[in-house]
């Protein structure tokens, strides 16, 4: 732990200052969004032949490819980062409440950016309102892609009250020194607010937080995300009962390293060592450290059932898998992640945050690529495999690259631009490292905290 | 499920409660609501049957919200026919196999939900019209069964020659782009080596499955099945281009608009009234979208031409399709897959007899010819009489008769120079006269017809002349004797092929002698062994619950089946095989790698 306390102003030094390093990261990050938003009106223009799709089957290749990858990749994190967020609250472990709002903003953008590429997925994003909603009550009886839509948006809306709600508590408190251009909205945010409600609120974030958890396994990435792909019988690639469990891996994995970049990020930008101190680092790669695991005992499972004595088809859709390289490069990283955070358990002298830093970007990439790849060999290794044109062939094209570095840069924007709105660190994380708990549940706090830690 | 409180919804008052207030927020009648969601539940319980609750509130919803789609329309409707509504079968498609109560309740309970949101939500959120416009096909999600017309394809792959006469039809129809094969043919191997005996070759439309996952996972209800007729279709009014149903098909029949496609709908609509087209081949019946060509960013595939079926191309083209037109071998049968009656459940119910008629129709020697043959052995026609001569050309015999003194002058139809032609020709053909000159082979002829003398040509090369003469004769009575030869011995010929069909089909005596094929054992292993042993059939990838409506007379492709190079290429035809070489080019940034 450090030496220095924390305080108010240390969690509003964002907010009040601006350095020439922000302007040049938040150029950089709308330029990369610009740029791909350039390129997507080339798409729109052009029609969607500018990617590297084409039809699989006689077409010879993918009909989704990155966009659906980088789409389930960035829902992934968005997951996993509520997902976080909301254990923290719920099982009061208090120690990871400085990085938990980080968790939910991270949940907020990587909605943001997974819904702009469904917009860029779509041969015909115009209609996305018309033709989706006006058949919705029939539609959600029977397409996986509509129970997406729905929990996304109902995700999104319990995310957003979740954040607004303990949002309420901090603007009211640290209203004077926030500051006043941006007066209209923290009066919206505060709207109505009484001292009263801070108990009742208190109640409801425990309960939103409970919907979350129990929502996001079984609907989330462990339920409609992998089903869009788990129940596709004519997909041996994709038809498994592991995808939900495997899914909900790469998205808490994928999460718990965002997590770990953005709070990392502040923490340099704003000499937050005292808040986000090592302890929470070495917390987090913990848990990175057992997802992980999950993660690549799930891939095992697969690759057991579909190489040992599986059906025709299953089998040379697992096959394919396990010789790509890119498959191998992706568990390469995540195992490496692994071995390296096992290492730092036994020898804690082996951390350093630089390192977790690392690991945090080897697993999202390992993820992005196993993501994209997954969705790739599915098309290249269907049940009907007899067409001359399958496996078919695919690489993104320079559109479809530049996407990843415009939804990063989407992503970027939205943590720069709200940092500069609200304090990014709850206040009552910094109350709770302060030592002073007045806020509800004081007397048997200590110890859950205690026994959490052990 | 049961509550103890007085409240009709088994989540009790307070939900009852908020569900009022939820009503009261709308501007609709909540009372309405409230009744209707009550005998929902009812129906829920079985107290209510869903066409008695459908029409206990026709008129007020009528009058409320101006339409009435309630998921209960359709079972209503079918009250009348059958007792089981299609809301109940509809639920019943996502069930499976379960445990028959528990089943019962959920699927009742689903539309008592679906009654109280529906009724009151569904319609506030969408305007009629975005209603109407689903409401015609709803009944069909997810049906298990289709009582009425249900269109489809026999596909006869013994038959099928490979010449992708119809893939071309079918691009010349709906104008699709270069590698958009909705139609695709291909030849395959198997691995295990064994590839002899009949054909491995596979036609491929799209299957307009009854339980088709593209129109189950479609989030908009673009893709969709026509109440009227089964097809599957797409309406490129609605679609967004989200490429599940391409996803969701393990066929891979669909095709995806990547850009704007070539021919434009001005051109569509320009051909289809130089054709004068009953309608623009775009819209269908229900003034929907559904025919030809995709524009941008939509789904399209195989559409067995709605226009066709909706008599817009007039009635003669009611029942067909392009690529059946144009198959040479008639390997495909469109028609109603749920009429025994129709022509592809005709051709099912007899594959080998169907077959061979095709194969013998205007094929010689038929059974008249055969009849023919023993007339004129029996002296009871002149050879010249005969309408079919094995060997032999009606004029030669003319010319020789007339030579001979057989024929008459005046019984003549040759004019005199056609006569000497057809003279020359035949004294031309004998190998004794081949070194001669055409002059010299002129002045024979001459001669043979009288209109010079015996002196200008050598002897020898006259009577090598007469000898020819002499031969068309002897040469075409032999034919006619080797017909009756053949017919006798039983060699399979057509005539043995049509005796056989006739003697199946119930005919009592209709072999030319004796001699022919007179009992049905002998029938049946001609017609096999002519047209093939009756074939197995099979529909494509059954296990995976799709029901398709293609069936597939022929070998089945295994799970290792390759493609292998047919007998035409598509670009033999104009067109592209795989698709990727033509959008490959608009590709930003093509690295020409894959992953």
């Amino acid at each position: 732990m450090s030496t220095k306390t924390p305080s108010e102003a240390d969690i509003l030094r964002p907010v009040n200052n601006v350095s020439k390093k922000y302007f040049m990261l938040f150029g950089a990050a709308a330029l990369a969004l610009g740029a791909f938003l350039v390129a997507w009106m080339y798409q729109l223009a052009n029609g969607m032949a500018v990617t590297g799709l084409s039809d699989w089957g006689s077409g010879g290749g993918v009909t989704w490819g990155l966009y659906i990858g980088a789409f389930i990749w960035w829902v992934g994190i968005a997951h996993g980062g509520i997902i976080l967020s909301a254990a923290v609250r719920l099982l009061d472990m208090d120690r990871y409440m400085p990085v938990a709002r980080l968790a939910e903003l991270l949940t907020i953008a990587g909605l943001s950016a997974a819904g702009f590429y469904i917009l860029v997925h779509m041969g015909r994003p115009d209609r996305m309102v018309t033709s989706v909603l006006g058949h919705y009550h029939i539609t959600v009886n029977n397409s996986p892609l509509v129970w997406d839509v729905t929990v996304i948006t109902a995700y999104f809306v319990l995310t957003a009250t979740y954040l607004a709600l303990t949002l309420r508590y901090d603007i009211t408190r640290l209203r004077d020194q926030l500051p006043d251009h941006f007066e209209p909205f923290y009066k919206v945010m505060t709207l109505g607010y009484t001292k009263d409600e801070d108990e009742v609120v208190e109640r409801m974030v425990w309960w939103l937080a409970l919907a979350i958890i129990i929502m996001a396994p079984l609907l989330l990435h462990g339920g409609v995300i992998p089903w869009l792909f788990a129940v596709l019988p004519g997909m041996p690639g994709w038809f498994s009962a592991v995808q939900g469990p495997q899914f909900l891996t790469i998205a808490l994995t994928s999460a718990i390293s965002g997590v770990i970049i953005v709070a990392a990020a502040f923490r340099r930008a704003y000499d937050w060592d005292h808040i986000m101190t090592d302890d929470v680092f070495r917390g987090l790669l913990l848990w990175l450290g057992f997802f992980s695991l999950l993660f690549l005992w799930l891939q095992l499972q697969q690759n057991v059932v579909g190489l040992f004595k599986a059906p025709v088809n299953v089998g040379v859709a697992q096959q394919a898998t396990l010789a790509h390289p890119l498959y191998q490069l992706s568990m390469g990283l995540v195992f490496l992640t692994l071995a390296f955070i096992f290492a730092q358990t036994i020898r804690p002298s082996l951390f350093s945050r630089t390192r977790a830093i690392v690991a945090a970007f080897a697993v999202l990439t390992g993820t992005l690529i196993e993501k994209i790849l997954f969705v790739v060999e599915g098309f290249f290794h269907p049940t009907f495999e007899i067409y001359a044109a399958t496996p078919g062939e695919y690489f993104p094209s320079a559109i479809e690259w530049l996407s990843l570095v415009g939804t990063t840069g989407l992503v970027v924007l939205i943590f720069l631009v709200v940092s500069k709105l609200v304090p990014v660190v709850e206040l009552h994380a910094v109350e709770h490292l302060r030592g002073d708990h007045g806020h509800g549940h004081d007397t048997d706090e200590s110890e859950t905290t205690k026994e959490v830690k052990a | 499920m049961s509550t103890d409180d007085e409240s009709f919804h088994p989540l009790g008052n307070e939900w009852e409660g908020e569900l009022e207030e939820m009503l009261d927020d709308t501007e609709y009648d909540s009372d309405l609501g409230m009744k209707m969601a009550q005998d929902a539940m009812r129906v829920t319980k079985g107290e209510l049957s869903e066409a008695e609750f459908h029409e206990m509130y026709h008129d007020d919803v009528m009058e409320e919200f101006g339409v009435d789609d309630r998921p209960t329309e359709a079972a209503y409707e079918q009250a009348q026919e059958e007792q089981k509504g299609t809301a109940t079968r509809m639920l019943e498609a996502f069930e499976g196999d379960g445990e028959e109560s528990r089943r019962e309740t959920m699927k009742k309970m689903g539309v008592g939900a679906a009654a109280v949101g529906l009724g009151a939500w569904g319609t506030v959120d969408d305007g009629p019209e975005a209603n109407l416009a689903a409401a015609d096909d709803h009944s069909s999600y997810g049906k298990v069964e289709n009582d009425g017309t249900q269109l489809g394809m026999v596909i006869d792959l013994e038959r099928c020659d490979g010449c992708l006469s119809c893939v071309a039809a079918c691009q010349e129809e709906n104008q699709t782009d270069q590698g958009v094969n909705w139609m695709y043919v291909l030849d395959y191997e198997e691995p295990d080596g064994d590839n002899s005996g009949s054909r491995n070759r596979l036609v491929r439309p799209c299957q307009h499955c009854t339980d088709a996952p593209c129109e189950k996972v479609c989030p908009t209800t673009a893709r969709h099945t026509r109440d009227k007729d089964g097809l599957v279709l797409t309406d490129y009014d609605v679609c967004i281009g989200c490429r599940y149903c391409q996803v969701a098909c393990p066929y891979g029949v669909n095709y995806f608009q990547w850009d704007e496609p070539s021919v434009s709908t001005d051109e569509i609509k320009q051909t289809a009234d130089d054709m004068g087209m009953d309608g623009d081949h775009m819209t269908d019946h229900r003034d929907r979208w559904v025919d030809s060509r995709a524009p941008r960013g939509v789904m399209s595939k195989c559409t067995m031409c709605p226009t066709r079926q909706d008599g817009h191309m007039g009635d003669e083209k009611v029942g067909t399709t392009a690529c059946e037109d144009a198959c040479p071998p008639e390997a495909i049968n469109f028609g109603d897959m749920n009429d025994p009656e129709s022509k592809p459940q005709q051709y099912l119910t007899n594959v080998v007899q169907t077959r061979a008629e095709r194969m013998v129709d205007g094929q010689s020697p038929n059974r008249e010819n055969v009849q023919e043959s023993y007339n004129f052995l029996e002296g009871d026609v002149e050879l010249l009489e005969m309408e079919y001569l094995e060997d032999g050309d009606h004029d030669e015999i003319q010319a020789a008769l007339f030579i001979q003194g057989e024929l008459a002058e005046s019984e003549l139809t040759l004019e005199d120079e056609e006569l000497r032609e057809v003279v020359i020709d035949i004294i031309g053909d004998a190998d004794a006269l081949a070194e001669l000159e055409d002059e010299e082979l002129g002045t024979l002829a001459d001669v043979l017809l009288g209109d010079a003398s015996e002196g200008d040509v050598d002897s020898d090369d006259l009577d090598a002349a007469n000898t020819a003469i002499d031969a068309v004769i002897t040469d075409a009575e032999e034919g006619v004797q080797a017909v009756v030869d053949r017919y006798e011995s039983r060699e399979i010929t057509p005539a043995e092929v049509e005796e056989s069909l006739a003697l199946l089909d119930g005919e009592e005596e209709p072999w030319v002698s004796e001699a022919g094929i007179t009992d049905e054992g002998s029938a049946q292993n001609v017609l096999e062994a002519y047209a093939g042993g009756e074939a197995s059939t099979f529909k494509l990838l059954e296990d995976v619950g799709t029901n398709p409506n293609v069936t597939y007379i022929g070998n089945e492709p295994g799970p290792e089946a390759e493609q292998v190079e047919g007998p035409v290429a598509y670009s033999d035809i104009g067109g592209t095989d795989n698709r990727k070489d033509v959008l490959d080019e608009k590709t930003v940034g093509d690295a020409g790698v894959s992953l």
